[in-house]
């Protein structure tokens, strides 16, 4: 067919900006809209109670100027930085298994791994307030079979930092299996097989050809535990206590207790989803980078 | 000889699997287990078999009608999520337009965005709106979420279709809605369905942004970081939380059994 009339062909379809309205519209209006409106509280442009304004950094100064909120953000940073790292390490020796030991069934066992991931996220922190607290499951096992004196409970179990980072690797864990297991997949076994027929050991293969190839999916399991949990919330105002408190509790706090001052909750937003960002962009860059070599 | 995997390994990672699978699936079946226990307070030692708590769950007025909000909540955003989520796919999974890898990073964002910031920005704008918190409200939100989802779920269905498909609809004199009526449709209702599921669940237990958004008439997820604050009320949502896990496990399991069929019943014919 000359291309000319193809392209008229695939024209007869609905036109590209029809589909794409609505869409878009309500992404602008319920995502774009609002985080503009979070940097004009930032820079104190729009306040909610009225009176004179001007534009004003302040807020920003408070921000990186008042003791409390960067070192929370270092502290938040640390806590899922190390759930990231334990939670990839633990799923890609999962992952590998599925991929490539040639187990029969193995997307059966890639669901079964998963399905915890798509239950209720707030009723798996539940489950751990139950196992962890002092009169918890493991304490008052621990009683009844007389390895712990009664009246003793492990305190550290629950609202501690330990009971954060636990809960929070435990959620994470079956997702992150998912983006590992789709590279691993995707690797040409011959290139293993030439490895192998040139006298590479398992180890050097996998040094020098699994692991460096596997490596987009790494990265990108890694990003997708760290995003969601260094602004996380939830599980710390639910099993954290004081010592397992993060940035996002503050900035709930912000927004929520008696004394509420948007204008600095704003701040601790937008810096959060700058860093955010940030760390996006560069991972996309990576990607591309990575597509360019092997193409 | 195994490139991949020494005849140990296999055995070690076979075992390492297995006790992640355990410690993945231990807090489920203690709430399983505890969900029957006859003590108000879940701990050891086991003190006797009892319905109670099912019973009273069932007669929970408060939680009744927040799974109630919580189920028109979801179906609600997630029907808008995939109707959006269709549309957008449609048009993305055309080669190249003006402006293509913009929208294409505008409609992926709210992947990337923490739901806490999300949360206060919505808020926000909905104080400048003058909208006050409802479902409705907190419906937008959701959308919000799913939208991402069911693009990552149908986008690539889509792009595998053969074009020549609908091609040969349109040669047949069909317009472009019967064509994605009666050919596109029927050909990626697998991930439709599958998109729907993602955006119904993701919803129906969605906390961190509902809790910035939500009004008088609480939902679920809501309903049930208020109760965790009473001790009388835990085990009646340990009962109340076996239900749910073991029908959202039930569902999942079902629709992927179903999902992978129906494509393979696509892709033989």
């Amino acid at each position: 067919m000359p291309p000319a009339r193809r392209r008229r062909r695939l024209r007869r379809g609905l036109a590209t900006p029809a589909l794409l309205g609505l869409p878009v519209s309500w992404l602008v209006l319920f995502f774009v809209v609002p985080i503009a409106i979070v940097g004009a509280y930032s820079v104190d442009v729009y306040v909610l109670f009225p009176g004179p304004h001007h534009f004003t950094f302040t807020p920003w100064r408070t921000f990186f100027s008042q003791g409390d909120y960067f070192p929370l953000f270092v502290k938040s940073i640390e806590m899922s930085l190390s759930v990231s790292a334990v939670v990839v390490a633990l799923a890609y020796p999962l992952a590998y298994f599925l991929a490539l030991s040639g187990t029969r069934r193995k997307y059966v066992l890639l669901l079964i791994l998963v399905v915890p991931f798509l239950t209720s996220y707030l009723l798996r922190v539940l489950a751990w307030k139950v196992i962890l607290g002092s009169q918890g499951v493991v304490n008052t096992f621990l009683f009844s079979t007389g390895l712990r004196a009664e009246g003793h409970p492990l305190s550290f179990l629950l609202y501690s930092r330990f009971a954060v980072m636990l809960v929070l690797a435990y959620v994470w864990l079956p997702f992150v299996a998912l983006p590992i297991f789709v590279t691993l997949e995707s690797i040409d076994r011959r290139l293993l097989e030439a490895a192998s027929d040139l006298y590479a050991s398992r180890l050097q293969a996998f040094l020098r050809i699994t692991l460096p190839l596997s490596l987009p999916g790494v990265v990108a399991a890694f990003l997708f535990v760290f995003i969601p949990t260094v602004g996380e919330f939830v599980t710390p105002s639910l099993v954290g206590g004081t010592s397992g408190y993060m940035y996002g509790n503050q900035i709930v706090d912000l927004f929520q207790t008696g004394f509420p001052d948007w204008e600095t909750g704003a701040v601790l937003s937008l810096f959060l989803l700058a860093v955010i960002l940030a760390l996006t962009l560069v991972f996309v860059r990576f990607l591309r980078a990575g597509e360019a070599r092997t193409a | 000889m195994d490139v991949a995997l020494s005849p140990n390994g296999r055995r070690l990672m076979r075992v390492f699997f297995a006790l992640v699978i355990l410690f993945l699936y231990a807090p489920i079946a203690i709430l399983l287990v505890f969900s029957f226990n006859k003590s108000v307070v879940p701990s050891f030692p086991l003190s006797g078999f009892t319905l109670r708590w099912y019973r009273e769950f069932i007669h929970n007025g408060g939680m009744r009608s927040a799974l109630e909000a919580s189920a028109i909540v979801a179906a609600l955003s997630s029907v808008v999520a995939v109707t959006l989520g269709v549309l957008a796919s449609v048009a993305l999974a055309r080669r190249g337009f003006l402006g293509k890898s913009l929208v294409t990073a505008l409609l992926l964002s709210p992947l990337v965005i923490p739901f806490v910031v999300l949360g206060i920005a919505m808020l926000l704008l909905f104080h400048v709106l003058g909208v006050s918190p409802s479902l409705l409200t907190v419906g937008a939100g959701h959308i919000v979420i799913s939208l991402p989802y069911t693009i990552l779920v149908l986008l690539p269905r889509l792009e595998q279709l053969d074009a020549s498909l609908a091609e040969a609809a349109y040669d047949l004199g069909a317009g472009p809605l019967r064509t994605f009526r009666w050919v596109t449709f029927p050909l990626i209702l697998p991930a439709i369905v599958s998109a729907f599921l993602i955006a119904f669940t993701t919803s129906f237990d969605e906390y961190a942004v509902a809790s910035f958004l939500v009004g008088t008439r609480e939902t679920f997820p809501i309903f049930l970081y208020g109760a965790l604050r009473f001790p009388s009320q835990l085990p009646q949502v340990i009962a109340v939380a076996v239900v749910i896990l073991c029908v959202s496990l039930v569902v999942i399991i079902g629709a992927e059994v179903w999902r992978r069929r129906a494509e393979a019943r696509i892709e033989a014919a």
